[in-house]
C-alpha cells in the first residue's frame, strides 16, 4: 500500500482514464477510499439504475455532465421535484448520506450546472411538469434524449423547448408530439444542430419546413417513418449544414424531393432512404451527383433496380465508403461498375437478386478494401464466392450470410484462413455449415458475434472448438440448433466469460445442468431460452443467482419451471429490465413475487399464465405498477381487471399491450 | 383602341349634340374643364377631329357639360355658372331621375314624351332634306362627312325607337307607373335589342347602344317643366345627402381628377336594420330575397316566377363613375376630412366598417365568452371556428388553418404555437378537420346568401342617394360595356362583370320584371 500512496492524484487519474470497461472502473473505485475518490473526481457520466441513490450520487460526482436516467424506473414529476429541491431527501438514506465525499454545505444543485447531456430515454412516468423543471433547472443542457417515452406530446415538447441551449434533441417515438410540439422547440432552441423525429407519426410537412427555417445549424436530422412529403425535402434543401439525413420509411418521398436534396444541403455526408417505396435510381442519381463528399449512401429496399448510371455515379463520389442497394436488382455488369468504388468500406447487398458467384469475385477484385459485406439471402452464392471474399478482403470485419444454403464447412475454412480480423459472423440458417466448419472458424479470434440459428448440423463439439479459442465472443445465436446441448454451455461458460446475449430457444436438450454452468457468466445481460422443457426451477434458480447482470430474460414456454425458480428469480434477479413469462407455469404467488420483488423490471410480457387468476394479475400489476412500462396481457383480462388499476398504469405512463 | 373610342365619343355626340342642335354653347365651356374628364380618354383626339369639321365639333363639345351633369350630378354646377339654362337643366335632370321613383305616371309626362318625339322627327326630317339640298351644290365635301351625316341620321332614328318604346314601356301595366321606370328600364331593353342586334352581327348595334346616354339627356329639357315645380316635396327626405354630396363635389376638386365620387351616409343610415320594405303591410327585411318570400303572401301576383326571380345586378351601373363611400365619424381615417382619406368600396363596407370601428360590441360569443363582436355575421363567423381546431400563437393570433399559423411563426421571430388545453388533441383535430368542411359549406352558403342583401342594400341605397342618375349605357351588352370600360374604369369588380353577363342572357320580360321590383322597392323607401 505504500507504493500505491505515493502515487500522486495526478497520476491515479490518467490511470484511471486508461480503464476501458465498466466493470473495470468498478474494480477500481472498490480498491480504497482514495481511488474511489479519483472516480468520483474524474468521472463525466453516470448512468443511473436506481432513483434512491440519485441524489446522492450527484452529490458525489462534481464533474458530470452525462446523466442516463433510462434504465433507471420511477422517473417521475414527483422524483423530480425532490431531485431539485435544495433540502434534504426523503431517498437519502443515512448511510449513502454518510458515504458522500462532498464538502458540507455545497450546493447541492451543483450538478445541474455541469449537466450537459441528459438521457431520458423510455421515462415515461415524466409528465411535462417535471420535464419542465429540469430543463429549465440544467441551464447549460445541450442534449437531452426523451426517447421512446410513447406518451410525450406537445406539452413535453413545449417543456423540451426551455432549453435554450440545446444542441441535441432525440425523440424517438414521442408518439404525441405534432408538429405543433415540433414548432415549439424550433422557435425555442435555435442552436439545434441533431434532432431525431424518427417515429414520431404526428409531424408532418408543416413542422419539418419551420425546424428547417428555425434551426439552420442543423447537422444531422432523422425523419424516418414520418409521413412527410417532398415539401419536406425541399424545406431541408435549404440547410446549409446538414450532414446527416435519415429518410428511413418514408414512402411519400419520391424522385422529385430527391432533386430538391441533389441541389442543397452542400455538406450532406450520410443519406438513409432505406424502405423509400416511391425512390428510384433517378432519384439517387440526383442525389449523387449534388454530393460529391457523400460518404455513406443506404437505399436498401427501396430500389426495384439498380440502374448502370447510378452506379456509375458512385464511381466518382470518392469519399464514398458504404453503400447499401439491398433488395435491389443487380447485374453482373453492376458489380463491376460496383467495384470501381475502391473506397467502399460497406456494401449491403442483401436479398439483391442477381447477386451470383461471378458478380461478387468482380466485386471484390476492385473493393479490396471491404470490412462489412451484407449477403443476406444471396441464395445462389458458393464457397467459390466466399473464396474470393475472404482472399480479397482481408480486412473483413462483418459478414452476414444468412440464408445462403450452398456454402459449406470450404467457406468457413477460407475465412478461418484469411479473414483473421472477422468479428461478426451470420451464419443463421446455413444449413450446410458443421462441426468441422467451426474448427476452422475459430481461427478467427477477434469474433464477439455469432449466429448460428437454425443450424441444426452443429453440435457440442463444434462449439467447444469455438469457445475454446474465441474468448472475445459476446453475443451468440443458437436458436434452434437441436444438436446443442449442455456441453456446448459448459464450454461457452469457461471460454466465453465475456458473453452478454445468448439465445438458446427451441434447443430441446438443455437441462438444469446447462444452466448452471450459464449461471457462471456474469456478464450475461441478455438470455433467451424459449422452450427449454428440460428446465426446472433448479436450473433458473443458479441462472439467476450466478447471472447478476441478467437484464433481459424470456423463458416463453419454459413449462416445466415451478414456484421455487420464480421465487429465485425474485430474490436474485435484481437487475431484470423485460421479463417474457408467457406460457409458464408461475403461481399468483410466484408471479407477485417476481413482479414487486424485481424493482428495476421495465417490461413484462405475462400471456397464458394458466395458473395465475384475475386477482394475481390484479395484486401483481399494484405491485408494480409505479415502475412497469409495458406490460403484455391476454385480451380477456381488459375488462376483468379493475379499472383502478388499468387507469393507475395508464397515468403512469405505461403501456398495456393486450394480445 | 383609341380609335374605337373615338368613335364611340363621337358617336354619342353626334347624338347628343343633334337633336338639342345647341350650337354656341361649346364656347361657354371653360376650356380647363374639358381635361378635366380623363374618362373621356379620348377626348383630345375627339378635339383634333372636331378641327376637321366644326359641325360634329359642336356636339363634341357639347357632351363635356352634360355628362357631368348626368354623371356627377354634384360637379355639374361649378363649371357653367355663366349659362343659367343649362345649370338649370342639371338640376332638373336630376331632379327628374329622383322623381323618376317617386312620383306617379301621369298622361301629361306621356304627352310631353310623344309631342317630343314628334319633333324630333321634324328635326331629322329636315336634316335629311338639307342633305338632300346640299347634296349638289358642294362637291368638294369629303365622302367622310356625308358617312357621318348617314350615321347621325340613323343614331336619330334609333334614339327616337328608343323613346316610342320606353313612353310604351311606361304605359306596361307591371310597371308602377314610375317615371324612373319609363326611363331607364325600358331603355334597358332597348339596350338588350341592342345587345342581341350586336350579337347577330349587325351595325347597328353599336350606334343604338351609343346612343342611349344622349337619350336621358334629350329628354331632360322637355320634361323638366313641369316636374320642377313638384320634385322638391318628393326629394325632400333625402336633402340631406343631395346637399352632402354637393359638399363633396366641392372637396372633389381637389382629389385626383375623375378618380372617384365620394358618398356619405348618416350615422343613423348606417345603421337601419332594415333596408327592404315591404309595400303593402311595411315589414322590414334585411334581403330583399327575403322580401320577395314575405311578397308572396300577399297576392298571387307575386308568385310569378318573374316575380320571385332575383333582379339581376344593375351590372356596372357604376360604368360611368367610381363610387367611394366615406365614414361619417369625424377623424377617422374613412372619413373624407381625414388627410389620408381612403375611402370604403361599398355600403357593406361603409356598414361594416362603422359597426366594427364606431360602434359597441354588443355581440358576444355564446362559447369563450370573451370575444365580442358588432357586426353579427363576424360573430357567426366567429362561432362556427370558436373552440375548435383553433390554431393559436403564442402571441394571442388566432388562425383557421394550421400552415396559416405556422406561415405566421415562421415570419415573426420568437412565435410559438400555443398548445390547447385539452389533452385528447387527436380525436378533436379530427373531428375539427370534419367540421372545417362542413363550415367551408355553411361559408360558401352564407356569403353567397349574404351577397344578396349586401347588393341590394346598396343598390337601395344608392337609389335613396342618387336617384338613377346611374349611366343606362350600363344596362347594355357586353359591347357597350367593353367600349365604357376603355374610358378607364378598370376597377369595375369581376362579379359585377359577371352579373351584368348574366343580365344579358335574360330577355325583355326578366328586365321588365326588374323594373317592376325596383320600382315598388324605392318607392316603399322613400314613403319610409
Amino acid at each position: 500500500m505504500a507504493s500505491l500512496e505515493s502515487l500522486t492524484e495526478d497520476l491515479l487519474v490518467r490511470i484511471y482514464k486508461g480503464l476501458a470497461s465498466d466493470a473495470d472502473r468498478k474494480s477500481w473505485r472498490l480498491v480504497c477510499r482514495d481511488f474511489h475518490r479519483i472516480d468520483a473526481l474524474t468521472r463525466s457520466s453516470l448512468r443511473v439504475l436506481r432513483v434512491e441513490f440519485l441524489r446522492s450520487l450527484l452529490a458525489n460526482y462534481p464533474r458530470l455532465d452525462t446523466l442516463d436516467l433510462s434504465v433507471c424506473p420511477r422517473i417521475d414529476d414527483g422524483a423530480v421535484a425532490v431531485l431539485l429541491t435544495s433540502r434534504g431527501s426523503p431517498w437519502a438514506f443515512p448511510r449513502a448520506a454518510a458515504s458522500s465525499l462532498s464538502p458540507p454545505g455545497r450546493d447541492p444543485l451543483a450538478w445541474t450546472r455541469g449537466l450537459r447531456k441528459l438521457v431520458l430515454s423510455r421515462s415515461t412516468g415524466l409528465g411535462h411538469h417535471g420535464l419542465e423543471q429540469v430543463i429549465r433547472a440544467c441551464a447549460y443542457l445541450e442534449s437531452v434524449d426523451v426517447s421512446h417515452c410513447c406518451g410525450f406530446g406537445d406539452r413535453e415538447a413545449a417543456a423540451l423547448s426551455c432549453g435554450a441551449r440545446l444542441r441535441e434533441v432525440k425523440m424517438d417515438k414521442c408518439l404525441g408530439v405534432t408538429d405543433v410540439g415540433l414548432a415549439k422547440i424550433a422557435v425555442g432552441c435555435g442552436r439545434l444542430e441533431k434532432v431525431s423525429l424518427k417515429w414520431c407519426m404526428e409531424i408532418g410537412d408543416l413542422g419539418v419546413d419551420l425546424l428547417c427555417n428555425k434551426c439552420v445549424d442543423l447537422k444531422f436530422l432523422d425523419l424516418s417513418y414520418l409521413k412527410v412529403t417532398n415539401d419536406s425535402l425541399q424545406s431541408i434543401g435549404s440547410l446549409p449544414k446538414l450532414e446527416v439525413l435519415a429518410l428511413v420509411g418514408c414512402s411519400l418521398i419520391d424522385d422529385t424531393g430527391l432533386q430538391f436534396l441533389g441541389g442543397g444541403c452542400p455538406l450532406l455526408r450520410v443519406i438513409d432512404m432505406s424502405r423509400c417505396n416511391g425512390i428510384s435510381s433517378c432519384g439517387l442519381v440526383s442525389v449523387a451527383k449534388g454530393h460529391e463528399g457523400l460518404v455513406q449512401l443506404n437505399a436498401s429496399y427501396s430500389l426495384t433496380e439498380c440502374s448502370s448510371i447510378l452506379l456509375r455515379c458512385f464511381k466518382d463520389l470518392k469519399n464514398l465508403n458504404a453503400i447499401k442497394i439491398d433488395g435491389a436488382r443487380v447485374s453482373d455488369s453492376a458489380f463491376k461498375a460496383l467495384s470501381n468504388c475502391t473506397s467502399l468500406v460497406e456494401i449491403g447487398l442483401g436479398k439483391c437478386i442477381g447477386a451470383t458467384n461471378l458478380g461478387l469475385m468482380r466485386l471484390v477484385s476492385g473493393c479490396v478494401n471491404l470490412r462489412v459485406l451484407d449477403l443476406t439471402c444471396c441464395h445462389s452464392i458458393t464457397d467459390a464466392a466466399i473464396f474470393a471474399i475472404s482472399d480479397s478482403c482481408r480486412n473483413l470485419t462483418c459478414l452476414k450470410l444468412e440464408s445462403c444454403n450452398m456454402i459449406t464447412e470450404k467457406s468457413l475454412y477460407y475465412l478461418g484462413s484469411f479473414c483473421l480480423l472477422l468479428e461478426e459472423l451470420d451464419l443463421t440458417d446455413c444449413g450446410g455449415i458443421n462441426d468441422t466448419g467451426l474448427e476452422y472458424l475459430s481461427n478467427c479470434l477477434e469474433l464477439s458475434c455469432l449466429k448460428l440459428a437454425l443450424c441444426p448440423t452443429i453440435s457440442d463439439k463444434g462449439l467447444g472448438h469455438i469457445a475454446s479459442k474465441c474468448r472475445k465472443i459476446c453475443e451468440i445465436d443458437l436458436y434452434r440448433c437441436n444438436g446443442i446441448g449442455d456441453d456446448a454451455l459448459a464450454a461457452l461458460s469457461s471460454g466465453c466469460k465475456k458473453l452478454r446475449r445468448l439465445n438458446l430457444s427451441y434447443c430441446s436438450d438443455v437441462t438444469d445442468r446447462g444452466m448452471e454452468y450459464l449461471g457462471q457468466l456474469e456478464e450475461l445481460w441478455d438470455l433467451e431460452m424459449r422452450s427449454l422443457f428440460n428446465v426446472t426451477g433448479v436450473g433458473l434458480m443458479a441462472l439467476a443467482a450466478g447471472c447478476k447482470r441478467l437484464a433481459d430474460l424470456d423463458m416463453k414456454y419454459c413449462e416445466n419451471v415451478d414456484d421455487s425458480g420464480f421465487w429465485a428469480l425474485a430474490y436474485y434477479a435484481r437487475n431484470l429490465r423485460q421479463i417474457n413469462l408467457s406460457h409458464c407455469n408461475i403461481s399468483n404467488m410466484g408471479l407477485c413475487m417476481v413482479m414487486s420483488n424485481l424493482t428495476r423490471l421495465q417490461e413484462a410480457k405475462l400471456v397464458h399464465l394458466n395458473k395465475v387468476t384475475v386477482e394475481g394479475f390484479e395484486l401483481a400489476l399494484r405491485t408494480c405498477w409505479v415502475r412497469i412500462k409495458k406490460v403484455k396481457l391476454l385480451a380477456a383480462l381488459r375488462f376483468k381487471l379493475s379499472s383502478d388499476v388499468r387507469e393507475t398504469l395508464h397515468s403512469r405512463g405505461c403501456k398495456i399491450r393486450w394480445d | 383602341m383609341d380609335l374605337k373610342m373615338d368613335l364611340e365619343e363621337r358617336l354619342r355626340a353626334e347624338t347628343w349634340g343633334k337633336p338639342s342642335s345647341v350650337n354656341d354653347l361649346p364656347q361657354r365651356v371653360p376650356p380647363d374643364r374639358q381635361t378635366q374628364f380623363p374618362n373621356f380618354a379620348s377626348h383630345k383626339n375627339l378635339q383634333k377631329r372636331e378641327d376637321q369639321d366644326p359641325s360634329i365639333s359642336n356636339y363634341g363639345m357639347r357632351i363635356e357639360p352634360s355628362f357631368s351633369e348626368f354623371n356627377r350630378p354634384s360637379e355639374c354646377q361649378p363649371p357653367l355658372p355663366s349659362n343659367p339654362i343649362s345649370q338649370d337643366r342639371g338640376v332638373q335632370m336630376n331632379d327628374i331621375l329622383q322623381l323618376g321613383k317617386t312620383q306617379e305616371w301621369d298622361p301629361k309626362a306621356m304627352l310631353n314624351n310623344l309631342s317630343f318625339l314628334e319633333q324630333k322627327i321634324h328635326q331629322l326630317q329636315e336634316l335629311v332634306h338639307a342633305i338632300v339640298g346640299r347634296r349638289g351644290p358642294v362637291l368638294g365635301r369629303p365622302d367622310e362627312l356625308v358617312a357621318q351625316q348617314q350615321q347621325l341620321i340613323t343614331a336619330d332614328l334609333t334614339s327616337i325607337i328608343i323613346q316610342l318604346i320606353s313612353t310604351a314601356g311606361s304605359l306596361l301595366p307591371s310597371v308602377k307607373n314610375s317615371l324612373s321606370s319609363a326611363s331607364t328600364p325600358p331603355i334597358r331593353q332597348l339596350g338588350q335589342l341592342g345587345g342581341i342586334l350586336n350579337n347577330s352581327g349587325s351595325g347597328i348595334g353599336l350606334d343604338s347602344n351609343l346612343v342611349l346616354p344622349s337619350q336621358g339627356g334629350s329628354k331632360v329639357p322637355d320634361q323638366s317643366n313641369q316636374v320642377d315645380p313638384m320634385d322638391q316635396s318628393a326629394i325632400d327626405n333625402l336633402e340631406d345627402h343631395e346637399s352632402k354630396d354637393d359638399e363633396d363635389g366641392d372637396e372633389g376638386e381637389n382629389l385626383p381628377p375623375g378618380s372617384f365620387e365620394i358618398l356619405q351616409l348618416e350615422k343613423e343610415e348606417i345603421l337601419a336594420p332594415h333596408t327592404h320594405f315591404c309595400t303593402i303591410c311595411g315589414k322590414g327585411f334585411k334581403r330583399d330575397a327575403n322580401l320577395r318570400m314575405h311578397m308572396r303572401g300577399h297576392g298571387d301576383e307575386y308568385k310569378t316566377p318573374a316575380a320571385l326571380a332575383k333582379p339581376h345586378k344593375e351590372a356596372g351601373s357604376e360604368m360611368m363613375l367610381i363610387k367611394r363611400y366615406s365614414c361619417p365619424y369625424a377623424g377617422c381615417k374613412r372619413n373624407k376630412d381625414h388627410k389620408k382619406f381612403q375611402p370604403l368600396k361599398t355600403i357593406l363596407c361603409v356598414k361594416n366598417h362603422y359597426k366594427r370601428t364606431h360602434c359597441d360590441k354588443s355581440y358576444t360569443c355564446s362559447r369563450c365568452n370573451t370575444k365580442k363582436f358588432s357586426v353579427i355575421a363576424d360573430l357567426k363567423t366567429h362561432e362556427k371556428h370558436c373552440g375548435k381546431d383553433k390554431w393559436l400563437c403564442s402571441c394571442g393570433t388566432t388562425f383557421s388553418r394550421k400552415d396559416k399559423l405556422f406561415g405566421h411563426i415562421t415570419l415573426f421571430q420568437g412565435h410559438t404555437p400555443a398548445i390547447p388545453f385539452d389533452e385528447n388533441k387527436g380525436g378533436l383535430s379530427l373531428q375539427g378537420e370534419h367540421n372545417e368542411d362542413t363550415n367551408k359549406v355553411g361559408n360558401v352558403s352564407f356569403s353567397f346568401g349574404s351577397s344578396t342583401p349586401s347588393s341590394g342594400g346598396v343598390q337601395n341605397i344608392m337609389e335613396d342617394v342618387k336617384g338613377n342618375v346611374d349611366d343606362p349605357s350600363s344596362f347594355f351588352s357586353p359591347l357597350s360595356f367593353e367600349a365604357s370600360n376603355f374610358g378607364g374604369f378598370n376597377e369595375f369588380t369581376r362579379s359585377a362583370f359577371d352579373d351584368s353577363e348574366g343580365a344579358f342572357s335574360f330577355l325583355l320580360q326578366a328586365s321588365c320584371n326588374y323594373t317592376q321590383k325596383n320600382g315598388g322597392q324605392s318607392s316603399s323607401n322613400n314613403l319610409e
